[in-house]
This record gives structure tokens, sequence and C-alpha cells, in this order.
């Protein structure tokens, strides 16, 4: 269903989504890769997506609100088998590599 | 009110977390994440949200490709050692390793037969 909807919206997100997969197996530290898994991985990773969005919206259908809130992606995120300190843990880990901006360095004394 | 104190509810790590995050932007684009959750039906005020899926997507791709070149690595150290002259370090990513890396996360990928 969502894999073979065709239009150019869609195929625009997808090709987007695919160099993001590209990436990050670059960050992991491969060099190149075949097409076709570049292809699975995308294919997965938009399926984790939107069960990620099936699952909040249903937790915050269940307490009878359309909107979700953090509660309900809090709750997502542990039905998907992750944990929000690992989370933390993993951003923490790619900003620490992170140049700070220009405009946060003052300096100290005059 | 005093019985509440202490009780830790299932968004306050992530609610912790979010007024941590800053201006964070994320591999996968937000834009992107938001089409996809979209069409699942989940619309949000908070575009902290859709950074904190798209964290947990990236987090998960990252995983598998890590297992991936672990088993990539293990292969490679074995036919270094038939030749130890040839030291070659790129890793290229297959469907062998990254099936390998799959199936320790549950994801069964299956090749149909008429494909090669």
């Amino acid at each position: 269903m969502t894999s073979t909807a065709s239009s150019k919206h869609a195929a625009a997100h997808r090709r987007a989504l695919s160099v993001a997969v590209a990436a990050l197996c670059r960050d992991a530290g491969f060099d190149s890769s075949t097409e076709s898994c570049i292809e699975t991985l995308t294919e997965i990773v938009q399926s984790y997506i939107i069960e990620f969005g099936r699952s909040s919206k249903s937790f915050s259908e269940l307490t009878g609100r359309t909107m979700p809130m953090v509660t309900d992606v809090a709750m997502a995120v542990s039905q998907m088998g992750s944990d929000i300190s690992n989370l933390r843990e993993y951003q923490r880990k790619l900003s620490r590599v992170k140049i700070p901006k220009q405009e946060m360095m003052y300096p100290t004394g005059t | 009110d005093k019985q509440l104190e202490g009780v830790q509810l299932a968004g306050d790590s992530l609610e912790d977390m979010l007024n941590h995050m800053g201006d964070y932007a994320p591999t996968i684009p937000e834009a992107v994440t938001g089409y996809y959750l979209n069409r699942a039906g989940f619309e949000t005020a908070d575009p902290r949200l859709v950074r904190v899926v798209s964290l947990a997507a990236q987090k998960f791709i990252s995983d598998i490709a890590n297992d991936a070149l672990q088993h990539c690595r293990m292969k490679g150290s074995v036919q270094t050692a038939r030749r130890p002259g040839k030291q070659d370090k790129r890793y290229t990513l297959t469907m062998d390793d990254l099936s390998a890396a799959l199936s320790d996360h549950g994801i069964n990928v299956k090749k149909p037969v008429y494909f090669t």
C-alpha cells in the first residue's frame, strides 16, 4: 500500500529518504553499497516511520484525543522496541562531533 | 498532590530530552518523516515530536548498518589472513551482510528466486 503509491510527490520523498539512508551507511563506515541494500533499508525505514505514526496515533485515540502528545510518542518509542535513554545516548554521540556555532563563543575577559 | 510526587509519567524522560534537544537537525529530513507520519494519520503541532521520530528511525538504521559492518569486518579479517600482502580497507555493504544483520533484528529478507 505504502510503497507502491505512484505519484511524483511520493517519489520525491522516497528519493530523499534513500539519500538519508545512504548517508547513515556512510556514517557507519561503509564506503560503498549495492543498490538493493539501500533500497531494502529505505523500505524498512519507511515502514518503521509509518508504524511509528500509527502506533502513536493509536495511543492518542485511546485517551480520546486526535493529536498525539509527548506521552503518546514516548509510549510509541517503547512499543517500537526502543528506549528514550538509548535515543538520548545516540543523539549525544552524534552531537559530540558537531562544530560549535561561532556566535556561541564569547571572549572571556577584556 | 503529595501522592503524585515521585511518580514518573511515560512522557517525562522524553519531555526532558525534547527540552535539551535544541535545534538539532536529523539526517533524515523532518519534512520526509512528517510526510510518512501524515500518511499514517499522525498530525501534530509540535515539530519536536517529528524530530524524535526522525532520530528513532535514524538510530534503527544506524544500528543495522553497524551490525552489517561487523559482519563485513569479520569476513574481511578471514580474507586478509589468507592474503597478508593485500590490505583492502574499503567496505562495501552487500546483501549477505545486510540480511545477516537484519535477521539479528528480527527481520527476514527473502530474495525472490527469479531475482538475480
